[in-house]
Formats: structure tokens, sequence, C-alpha cells
């Protein structure tokens, strides 16, 4: 029995692999973590174990009917994509790459909301999909030496209350995406 | 040559009317072009640009608590707004924007669809120029143009706002806090 277990288990491992790949390579998430890798010569780790460590939840989602168990993302529409450690210089502004997502994402979302500061050399860029009764939405985030990129979706009546203080958009899912419940 | 004239004519009609039905619909909607202001955020050490479309803003009114007073506040004011536009630097430096860029914007409003309503300058605390759009008794928009020597933000609201509710955005949907209230004219007693 052992000798069946850890082939299964490295085969399990393979699978799953061979799907977030796939994943990332078939829609605008993937091409949006491409055009990261690209632009700043950066690799992404896409398991989201690293991300379940210590990040609290955001006040955005308590503020939700329902208390803090509430999550803001919809059950099981979550990717992500972490960057940890390594450089995404700003040196050069923002431009550059801010035109380079945008272009990549033309026609098919709305930029919803970019705050970009050059003294934190932090991006945000917030942006929407209509996706049937509910809403996509895929934020990535850039800091000095971290990045990440989730893509979630949202109920229209979670997206209303969050509109409401767009600034925080980002931050909000970003955080609810990287929470486990025991967490909360 | 009788064909090639008459192809000429018909062709000149349509570019006519092609150009009047444009101007039309570019009198009638209120949303202005920010994106030449896009330039700036190579040179701003922050910068803030929010986009909510009309599908977004019915979204939110209809979603919004018809129970919670604030919400209610809220959602009366979004009521019918056809979107809110938000493009907001700030320098490091004076002078790294110019007046050309602003010129870009107010260059838009000149038109007789637009009246200035509020214009508020201070060397201190740099300016707010309120735009309003109005078509017959309906307010068709606004935008708001404040300028500091460090900072340009431009609102742009689409669709008929109350103006007396107006500073209830601030805050609100990417709106920053302009001191919108704070500038306007007193009743005279």
């Amino acid at each position: 029995m052992k000798r069946l277990l850890v082939p299964t288990l490295l085969l399990t491992l393979l699978w799953s692999a061979r799907d977030s790949v796939a994943e990332a390579k078939g829609d605008d998430f993937g091409a949006v973590v491409k055009v990261v890798e690209e632009f700043y010569g950066v690799k992404h780790k896409g398991i989201p174990f690293l991300a379940k460590a210590g990040i609290k939840a955001a006040t955005a989602a308590a503020h939700l009917a329902g208390g803090s168990k509430k999550r803001l993302a919809e059950a099981g529409s979550v990717k992500l994509a972490f960057f940890e450690d390594q450089e995404f210089s700003a040196k050069g502004g923002f431009s550059d790459f801010r035109a380079t997502l945008k272009a990549r994402l033309a026609g098919r979302w709305l930029p919803f909301i970019q705050v970009l500061s050059l003294n934190d050399e932090a991006q945000t860029y917030v942006f929407l999909r209509d996706a049937g009764p509910k809403y996509t939405v895929l934020v990535v985030t850039i800091e000095k030496h971290d990045a990440t990129v989730v893509q979630v979706n949202l109920a229209p009546q979670t997206l209303a209350m969050l509109m409401q203080n767009p600034n925080d958009i980002g931050k909000a899912i970003m955080d609810d995406a990287t929470t486990t419940d025991d967490q909360e | 040559m009788r064909t090639l004239f008459k192809t000429m004519k018909l062709a000149s009609l349509a570019l006519l009317l092609g150009l009047s039905v444009s101007v039309t619909a570019r009198a009638q909607n209120a949303r202005i072009e920010m994106g030449q202001l896009d330039h700036l955020g190579a040179k701003a050490s922050e910068t803030v640009d929010v986009n909510i479309d009309e599908r977004l803003m019915h979204l939110t009114a209809k979603f919004l608590s018809g129970k919670d007073p604030d919400e209610v506040k809220i959602k009366e004011l979004v009521n019918g707004l056809k979107g809110i536009y938000v493009k907001s630097f700030e320098f490091e430096r004076d002078g790294d924007y110019s007046q050309a860029d602003i010129e870009s914007i107010r260059l838009q409003l000149r038109s007789p669809a637009w009246s200035k309503i509020l214009n508020v300058s201070s060397k201190k605390e740099g300016s707010v120029e309120v735009y309003l759009m109005s078509n017959a008794a309906q307010v068709g928009g606004l935008v708001v143009v404040a300028t500091d020597l460090k900072e340009l933000t431009i609102v742009n609201i689409v669709g008929p706002v109350d103006l007396e509710k107006l500073s209830q955005l601030e805050g609100q949907f990417g709106v920053p806090e302009l001191g919108i209230e704070r500038t306007k004219p007193k009743p005279k007693n």
C-alpha cells in the first residue's frame, strides 16, 4: 500500500500543477501574470500557500452583512499569483507598465481604478469585467520587492458595497483572497 | 463626370450629416476627454485614476440599502448618474504640470453647453473651478478642476447631479475632498 502512496501523491501534485499552468495560460489572469513577469523579469509563485501566512482580513469584509466570517470573493473563484523578494524597480516610473497592462486588457476589462505612488514605489490596478450575474475583478498590486495578481468573482451587492470606497477596493480584495477562514 | 459630381455631393452631405450628429452627441454627453493627462503619471509622485461607468453606477444605486440613513442619502445622490471619472496627480515639484494640461480640459468646457458656476482661487490653496452642463432644465453633468502648485485633480460627474448635495460625494466613489461646500458663496442676508 505504501508503495502506491508516493507515486499517487506525485501524480496528484503533477496533475494539479498541470491544471494551474493551463489555467494561467488560458485567460487574462495568466496573461497579466505573464505581463508582470516579462516587464520586470521576475517569476511568480503560483500556489497560494505562502499567502496564507499571517495576513489579516480586510475590515471591509467584516462590514458585510453576515459578520466577519462572510467572504468577499465567491467560493472557488480565487486565482492568485505571488511574486516575493524580487525587484520591481519604479525608477523609470509606472507609465510603461501601466500602458502595457491596459493594452493587454483593453476592450474586455474596465480599468476601474489605478493608484500609483512613486514615493512608496507601489502600484495598484483594479480591472472589472461583467461575468453574467456576477462581476470578475482583477487586482494587480506591485511594491518594491513583492507583487500579487488576484482574480475573484464578486456578487453585485459586494461590488456595490466596495465601490463606495474604490481607493481601498484593491486591498480589501487582496486581503480577502489571501486570508484563510481560520485566520479571521 | 456627372456621376462623379453626384457621388461627391452625396459624400459631402453624408459627411456634414455625420459631423452634425457627432457634434450633437458630444454636446449632449457630459463626459469629457481626460486621457491626454495620462502622460503626467510619469512625473507625478501620486496618481489616482477612477472610472465608474453607467453600468457600475446603476449597480451601486440598485444594491445600496434603502434602510441605512447614510446609504439612503448616497442612493439618492447617485440615482440617475451615468458615471464618475476622476484623475488626480500629486507632484514633488512646482511646475511639473503645465497650463497647457489644464487648458486641454478647459477647452472642452468652452462650448455653450457648459457654464462655469464657481471659480475660487487663492495663492496658498490653489484654485477650484466648477463647470456645469445643463440641457434645458436638467443638469447633464459637472466638471471640477482643482489645481494647486503641486496638485491637479479633475472630477467629471456625468448625469443629473444635485448641486446642493454635491459635497456629499466628496470622499465617496473616488471623489477626493475638494472643499466645494466651503468655497460656495454665502447667501446674502
